[in-house]
């Protein structure tokens, strides 16, 4: 099931909000649990029993470490909570890769390879590691009735790819006595949800198509303009895919009256390597911060920090795929963050243009390193790249190159411009013209809905795409 | 936005339209559906994906949606705008779809072997190559893919014939009369027009003269011959319908029937049917529906394949294995053959035996009429038209 489906917004949506909001305030966290549940079978029938079990599983975990007594005791049920999770997902994403690259068991390996991944293991592991340590450090108020617990671990708008929302974030409703504050936050959820839903059929889904087609591309016909348009187009996608959904997620959380905190903030603004994954994938950067850097010492004790950034870059990798080529994808950053570090760069640069020049230079390190994350492998990946720079004896420039530029010029161009803050910054600008602000909004608010008819064309057109982070 | 009065003017446009969408989309059959299909088997469970599709297909305003998303693309002049369905747009607004390279070798194996098995049973032979929208593969260069339908079609007649196979290539006829492709195919249809149908009849007539030893009266297929009623604008094809009519544009639709007496006996899966060339057509597909709007049904299918005995012509009996183009040959070429059956291969089981079924039927001539696009899907098992050359098992 994916939310940017006929079937999920002109049938599930409008039935899942009228049921809830008709309900009582004591019963809405149950119709949203069972709306949870409904969503999960229709997106992973199979893996329905184990999505449930699991998640019961956790929460009866996370209540008896409040219950317990003893720190031993807590401990104990802390660390056998955090392994059921983290072998739940090394069983499913790891197992089957481990054992073919060691050779161990072929049979076996071969068809847990074959498995189909369930919806949103990845996150969800992480949403339960987070929810058990958060117990384990009273860093969160447990809720009054476990039925948030299991809404937490199971929301259906974060359960496909985040974000990595905090239990302290979400166990309890935002909804108050107030009717208008209410209608103030599902609004606000409706303007985010179609913004996000905009992004992702009207910008992501369009350039998926040229992503697609130039990285299952043969070599051989490669020319140096065709390997950029598909980098840059891929740079693009992602962005407007995991951002757009991040971005209905967040919009479907107000909408049902959570609050979920921000997962993107205009990444491709940054001026460092280091400050790009404070603005991109935040939920995840915040994680790894939280409940692995920090924990290993982070940056207190010096001589460590070096290694600790390696353990959380190489992690990084690895969650997101047991291929090489995430592993080489997070020791890029490892490599860069450090150099950053060292080198007290991009702080020391005193000029305009040697800011403006390392920052051209973090783009482009971005835009390589999204190649090697997209390859079918690190040799694909390196093989790419290889093509981004030299591509004899094929032309620079083809006419499939040619043709995929001239024909998606506009969604390129428009993609480029909203990648960066125009909007806000018009709005800002016009901040102290009250009719020229009040017009702007309307102007946003109406362009938005004349979008969203167009985006919801493309998906009863067949035109639809899954989103880029709904394997992971 | 800080100013909520719009997005709260915003969310109740959003609700409305959730709510009359939901209403008017079949929300009663759709909750069935959805109860059926969370009951099934979980072993051999169906997926989602059925059920969106179905959601989809009766989804309130459907063809406006398709319609917009068309407009769209015609407003910024995207030619490759549904390059991921395969489908590209010609300057004159014909969608086109590419080819891959094939090496043949299955389909001239199993033709040399249907045409060995015919030659030694004395039966006459002859394979036809159906050209499709473009006779040269550069044109679609521009696009800047590549495409083999042409030199695949080359190549395949090039070692049939060299290895003694009778063939027609109705795109040597087209360039041999000076003919215009694209006014031979509908824009918005993979298929040829009614009017390509009547000439390539008259083509594959000519030969079964030269060659087969028929005496064919081919003025049955001069169009003097004929009633012609033309519709304007009026239907879109298969290939339309996924992209919408305001991207490409309607097709005309021409309904071609002979002027002159028919008389025939039609063996059909309901038993035997007595009637006129009319009993060939589906005449109610071109009945507006009640909103006045054209039938959404294609009307190139009006035109139906039938097993048929033509009691006007006393010599022949031939099978035509052929494709969907058959649809409108099987028709127009009956008129001058006293027996014609036809068969499309992908359509039958894998138990059948095409070799029987010729013995069995006492057929004089054995015509395999293929579009040229066929030649090599064998190649991928998922493909519709994996078993249409797998003419011996």
């Amino acid at each position: 099931m994916d939310i940017t489906n006929v079937l999920f917004l002109f049938w599930i949506l409008p039935i899942s909000l009228a049921v809830y909001y008709l309900a009582g305030e004591r019963v809405r966290p149950y119709v949203l649990v069972a709306i949870n549940l409904l969503f999960y079978a229709c997106g992973a029938f199979s893996y329905f029993w184990l999505f449930v079990i699991s998640t019961l599983d956790t929460v009866g975990l996370g209540r008896s470490i409040a219950a317990v007594k003893g720190r031993v005791g807590k401990k104990a049920l802390l660390f056998f909570g955090v392994t059921y999770n983290l072998c739940l997902l090394a069983f499913y994403k790891y197992a089957g890769t481990f054992l073919s690259r060691l050779g161990i068991a072929p049979d076996l390996a071969v068809s847990l390879r074959g498995i189909a991944l369930p919806l949103g293991i990845s996150f969800f592991t992480f949403k339960a590691i987070s929810y058990l340590v958060d117990i384990y450090y009273q860093r969160a108020e447990l809720a009054t009735r476990p039925v948030q617990d299991v809404l937490y671990l199971s929301f259906f708008a974060q359960v496909i790819s985040g974000p990595l929302t905090r239990y302290s974030e979400m166990s309890q409703s935002a909804l108050s006595d107030s009717h208008k504050a209410n209608w103030d936050l599902f609004s606000e959820g409706v303007y985010r949800f179609i913004i996000g839903f905009n992004k992702k059929m009207l910008l992501a889904n369009v350039l998926t198509n040229i992503v697609n087609e130039t990285f299952t591309a043969d070599f051989s016909d490669f020319s140096v303009a065709y390997a950029w348009l598909g980098a840059i187009c891929y740079s693009l996608q992602l962005f407007f895919d995991f951002s757009g959904y991040s971005d209905m997620a967040i919009g479907l959380s107000q909408m049902f009256g959570y609050r979920c905190g921000e997962n993107f903030r205009y990444p491709y603004t940054t001026d460092s390597v280091a400050r790009f994954w404070r603005k991109w994938h935040i939920s995840l950067g915040a994680w790894f911060r939280d409940y692995v850097y920090i924990p290993l010492g982070g940056s207190r004790v010096s001589g460590r920090v070096y290694l600790n950034l390696l353990a959380v870059w190489l992690l990084t990798g690895v969650w997101h795929g047991a291929s090489l080529n995430f592993i080489a994808w997070g020791l890029g950053y490892f490599i860069l963050i450090a150099f950053e570090r060292r080198t007290g760069l991009p702080g020391c640069l005193k000029s305009w243009v040697g800011k403006t020049v390392y920052r051209i230079l973090v783009l482009l390190f971005i835009n390589f390193q999204w190649v090697l994350f997209r390859s079918q492998g690190l040799k694909h990946g390196l093989r790419y790249l290889r093509r981004m720079i030299y591509c004899a004896p094929n032309p620079f420039a083809d006419q499939r190159a040619l043709f995929l530029l001239k024909d998606n010029l506009a969604f390129i161009v428009v993609g480029l411009i909203l990648c960066m803050p125009v909007v806000p910054w018009i709005g800002k600008k016009l901040e102290g013209h009250k009719t020229a602000h009040a017009v702007y909004e309307a102007a946003v608010a109406v362009i938005s809905l004349v979008l969203f008819v167009w985006a919801v064309s493309f998906v009863v057109s067949g035109m639809n795409n899954p989103f880029a982070y709904g394997n992971f | 936005m800080k100013h909520l009065r719009i997005k709260q003017a915003l969310a109740w446009v959003f609700l409305l339209g959730l709510t009359v969408f939901f209403v008017r989309s079949a929300p009663l059959s759709s909750l069935v559906q959805l109860s059926d299909w969370l009951r099934q088997d979980r072993e051999n469970a169906v997926g989602i994906d059925v059920l969106e599709q179905s959601y989809a297909d009766k989804l309130w305003k459907k063809e406006a949606f398709l319609n917009l998303n068309g407009a769209a693309a015609k407003l910024l002049k995207m030619r490759g705008y549904y390059s991921d369905l395969g489908m590209y747009i010609t300057d004159n607004d014909y969608i086109v779809t590419a080819t891959r390279e094939t090496t043949t070798d299955y389909e001239v194996d199993q033709t040399i072997a249907l045409e060995r098995f015919c030659r030694e049973n004395g039966i006459n032979f002859c394979y036809v190559n159906q050209p499709i929208k473009y006779l040269d593969d550069s044109s679609l260069n521009r696009f800047g893919i590549m495409t083999y339908a042409n030199k695949n079609a080359d190549l395949f007649l090039q070692r049939i014939s060299n290895a003694g196979v009778p063939t027609l290539d109705l795109r040597q006829s087209i360039i041999d009369e000076g003919l215009n492709i694209y006014d031979m195919f509908y824009r918005t249809d993979h298929h040829w027009t009614t009017q390509t149908g009547l000439w390539a009849s008259g083509k594959i007539a000519e030969r079964l003269n030269q060659s087969c030893g028929y005496n064919i009266d081919l003025t049955l297929y001069d169009s003097t011959n004929y009633t012609v009623t033309e519709w304007e604008n009026c239907w879109l094809g298969e290939q339309g319908q996924k992209v919408g009519e305001t991207y490409v544009g309607r097709d005309d639709f021409a309904l071609i029937k002979p002027n002159f007496p028919t008389s025939y006996t039609f063996k059909t899966s309901e038993g035997i049917e007595e009637g006129t060339f009319d009993n060939f057509l589906n005449e109610s597909v071109y009945d507006p529906l009640p909103d006045g709007q054209p039938n959404r049904n294609s009307w190139y299918y009006s035109y139906l394949r039938k097993n048929a005995v033509n009691h006007n012509v006393d010599y022949g009996k031939v099978l035509l294995i052929g494709d969907s183009y058959a649809h409108l040959t099987v028709p127009f070429l009956s008129l001058g053959i006293a027996e014609l059956d036809s068969l499309i291969l992908r359509d039958v089981g894998s138990d059948f035996q095409l070799t029987e079924l010729i013995l069995s039927g006492g057929y004089d001539t054995v015509l395999v009429c293929y579009a040229q696009n066929m030649i090599g899907s064998h190649d991928s098992p998922q493909s519709a038209n994996y078993a249409m050359y797998s003419f011996i098992q």
